[in-house]
């Protein structure tokens, strides 16, 4: 279902959502793009660059709550379920690369097995994507890993900046909802704009991106160097922070903890927060063995896990390509130029 | 100004000479404008060395991390490092030899001199260009940077474009090296010494709480403040689980009742008690390389909290740190003719 929003009416539409659930759009605060709630009569715009934090926080937040638990002494220990009571959301802005990885989160989380909690905050979540008409970072590289600038997957909407209007495509059930529920915003899509998207989205793929070989060579070249001198040398400098793994989209490791609120009675709640395999302690058994001691093989990890288990895995990559890993890494460390000096391709 | 012609050719000699095992400098970087740090090993590599107002990131965290790599290699080289050092992490330096982290004869120091420059803060270029991606850029010496982009180049004054702590320094060159380039200035004529601290002071207790929470919100934990900083160099840090020794003999109970200080949680209270612990910890220790400020994704102010404590130090025991290694540190010493009645 394709149809036409005058810009002027963004803010509008925008608004009519909002009445029905929480909404949130790009917006460019301490000096950062981030997702933010929209409040009721902000005049929305889309101008930003990719947020720093990816979207994956609404499905698979930093905390989430399991259940809680309660145990009076000598007594039998009480739980509580607490599944998230998730409110319905609208997510604005949303770029192709970020909407591509909701596709990969979703195999993690979904497919063999159904995560309640990840499945909870997927239902009620509506991304609204937003084609990038040029590349915002210049470390993009969505062509490069299957995707494009106007990729549909994992979107439930697909809006395109053309002339004074945006060119809005439903693409589910989810979103065929918001875009009948505003028939007075939007009008019917003409052949004519029909075009003038697809020229739109053609022209976005001219623009220039990092490169990488495609995926079967990468994965292949990194299969074949496993056991490369190349991963300690390009890994020496990285200082072994979370920045790359929390701000990439796909990453979805977790950690389970007990946060405990009392002793007597024992109560507290048992939660799942992001984990990530750049941290020493990630794989740290409890005999004080760690299997992946240092920078080289951790960061062999990371990529091989993108770029190769994934692609083993569900015959896809898991990275989508949208930079950030790259841009904010605190040294420069940047996955095409490991993958493709690793991989010799 | 330096010539990256003497800082190379005296990268070759020692490595020629086989007298350090890598000179630890930086090279331009695929990620972006910033140089990146890079291990020159072969003396035919020396010619990837760059020097220029890029050259953000404070090296001497390297000293500490080739520590604990060398720890656990078999047949480790035990020949020196050789590192590039601005002013402010010469004073990092300092400071590690100062707790004995590391000894005198384990780093060879090639400082170097900013004269009356710095380094740029990618925010405010950011800023500054509007958006534009610079392509390089270079600083003169009084400070003006020269910027190029896609669409010719621009000149900014240092005021927009370098680093706080550049406005901000007083000691822009090397107080401990082997080999120094470039000239020592000292008149830059920027900032006041503390000008962006003494803005927050000027905030009533209550609207710097609401400051410092608005901020902390924000905060992933993903630690890249801690990993950055030469000084945080614990081997178990309270937020790490790994400060739990466990044994054979440790038993579930034991294991589940372990004491966590923090929690793993990013709730307001688990980021606000990061950040004090990590900001006491560095009192009297921090040099002001700002870089725990640089590398945060979500732009958290953490400067301000570190030179807080270094304006009390000042104040308050008449210390600066970093200046000399031979100096008592600041937490560990006692003075008879310290400045403040209250201790006596
Ligand atoms: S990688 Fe860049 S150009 Fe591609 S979809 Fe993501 S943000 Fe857009
Ligand atoms: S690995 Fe890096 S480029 Fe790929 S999706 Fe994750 S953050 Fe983006
Ligand atoms: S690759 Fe960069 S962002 Fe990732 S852990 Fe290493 S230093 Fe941090
Ligand atoms: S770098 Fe920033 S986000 Fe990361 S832990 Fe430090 S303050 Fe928090």
């Amino acid at each position: 279902m394709e149809t036409i929003l005058k810009k002027e009416r963004l803010s509008e539409w925008v608004a009519q959502i909002g009445a029905r659930a929480t909404v949130f759009a790009p917006a460019f605060a301490d000096g950062i793009w981030n997702f933010c709630a929209v409040a009721a009569d902000t005049k929305v715009e889309f101008d930003h660059g990719n947020t720093v934090r990816p979207a994956k926080g609404f499905v698979f937040p930093q905390r989430e709550v399991l259940y809680r638990f309660r145990q009076e002494s000598g007594k039998a220990p009480e739980l509580m379920e607490t599944l998230p009571a998730a409110a319905p959301t609208v997510v604005f802005g949303v770029r192709p690369c970020d909407g591509r990885a909701m596709v990969r989160n979703d195999k993690v989380f979904t497919c063999g097995f159904n995560d309640p909690y990840y499945q909870a905050r997927r239902d009620q979540v509506v991304f609204v994507g937003l084609a990038c008409s040029e590349p915002p970072s210049q470390n993009c590289f969505c062509l490069s890993v299957g995707g494009s600038p106007h990729s549909e997957d994992g979107l439930d909407v697909l809006m395109t900046e053309l002339d004074g209007r945006y060119h809005v495509k439903a693409i589910t059930a989810k979103g065929r909802e918001i875009v009948e529920g505003a028939a007075a915003l939007l009008d019917k899509a003409q052949a004519a704009d029909g075009k003038a998207a697809a020229k739109a989205h053609a022209d976005a793929d001219k623009h220039p991106q990092r490169a990488l070989a495609t995926m079967e060579k990468v994965a292949a070249g990194l299969k074949e160097h496993f056991d490369s001198p190349k991963w300690d040398e390009l890994a020496r400098a990285c200082i072994g922070c979370g920045a790359c793994t929390y701000l990439c989209p796909s990453c979805h490791c977790f950690d389970i903890n007990d946060e405990i609120t009392s002793n007597v009675p024992l109560t507290g709640e048992r939660v799942r927060t992001w984990d990530n395999c750049q941290f020493p302690d990630f794989t740290m058994h409890s005999s004080g063995h760690n299997p992946r001691h240092d920078t080289g093989a951790r960061l062999r990890q990371r990529v091989s896990h993108k770029l190769l288990y994934f692609v083993e895995n569900h015959n896809i990559q898991q990275c989508t390509g949208c930079g950030r890993c790259i841009s904010h890494c605190p040294v420069g460390i940047d996955i095409v130029r490991v993958a493709t000096e690793v991989s010799g391709q | 100004m330096v010539a990256i012609e003497d800082i190379r050719s005296r990268a070759k000699e020692l490595l020629e000479g086989g007298m350090v095992r890598a000179v630890l400098g930086f090279r331009r970087s695929s990620a972006g404008l910033l140089a990146e740090p890079t291990f020159v090993v072969a003396s035919e590599d020396v010619a990837s060395l760059v020097w220029d107002a890029t050259c953000v990131h404070n090296l001497a965290l390297y000293l500490v991390n080739e520590k604990k790599r060398q720890k656990a290699e078999r047949t480790p080289d035990t020949r020196p490092l050789a590192i590039i050092a601005k002013g402010c992490d010469s004073r990092a330096i300092n400071v590690l030899l100062q707790e004995n982290h590391v000894a005198r004869e384990e780093v060879v120091i090639l400082g170097v001199s900013c004269e009356g420059g710095g380094v740029v803060d990618t925010r405010k270029l950011a800023d500054a260009l509007r958006g534009k991606e610079a392509a390089s850029a270079v600083c003169d010496d009084t400070g003006k940077v020269k910027v190029a982009t896609a669409s010719g180049e621009v000149t900014f004054p240092a005021a927009d474009v370098l680093a706080d702590r550049c406005l901000e320094c007083t000691i822009a060159y090397p107080s401990v090296s082997d080999t120094m380039f470039g000239e020592k200035v000292d008149e830059r004529g920027f900032t006041a010494r503390f000008a962006a601290v003494k803005s927050i002071a000027a905030m009533s207790e209550q609207e710097r709480s609401a400051f410092w929470d608005g901020h902390f919100e924000r905060c992933i934990r993903c630690y890249a403040c801690r990993a950055v900083c030469p000084m945080c160099y614990c081997d178990e840090c309270v937020v790490d689980s790994t400060s739990f020794i466990v044994s054979p003999m440790t038993t579930a109970e034991e294991k589940a009742n372990r004491i966590r200080w923090i929690q793993r949680s990013t709730t307001p209270a688990d980021n606000a008690m990061y950040h004090m612990v990590r900001a006491m910890h560095l009192a009297g220790r921090c040099i002001d390389c700002a870089e725990c400020e640089r590398v945060c994704p979500v732009n958290i102010p953490l400067r301000l909290l570190n030179t807080s404590l270094e304006q009390e130090a000042l104040e308050m025991f008449e210390y600066t740190p970093g200046m000399d290694p031979a100096q008592p540190s600041l937490i560990s010493s006692f003075r008879d003719d310290d400045p403040n009645d209250f201790i006596r």
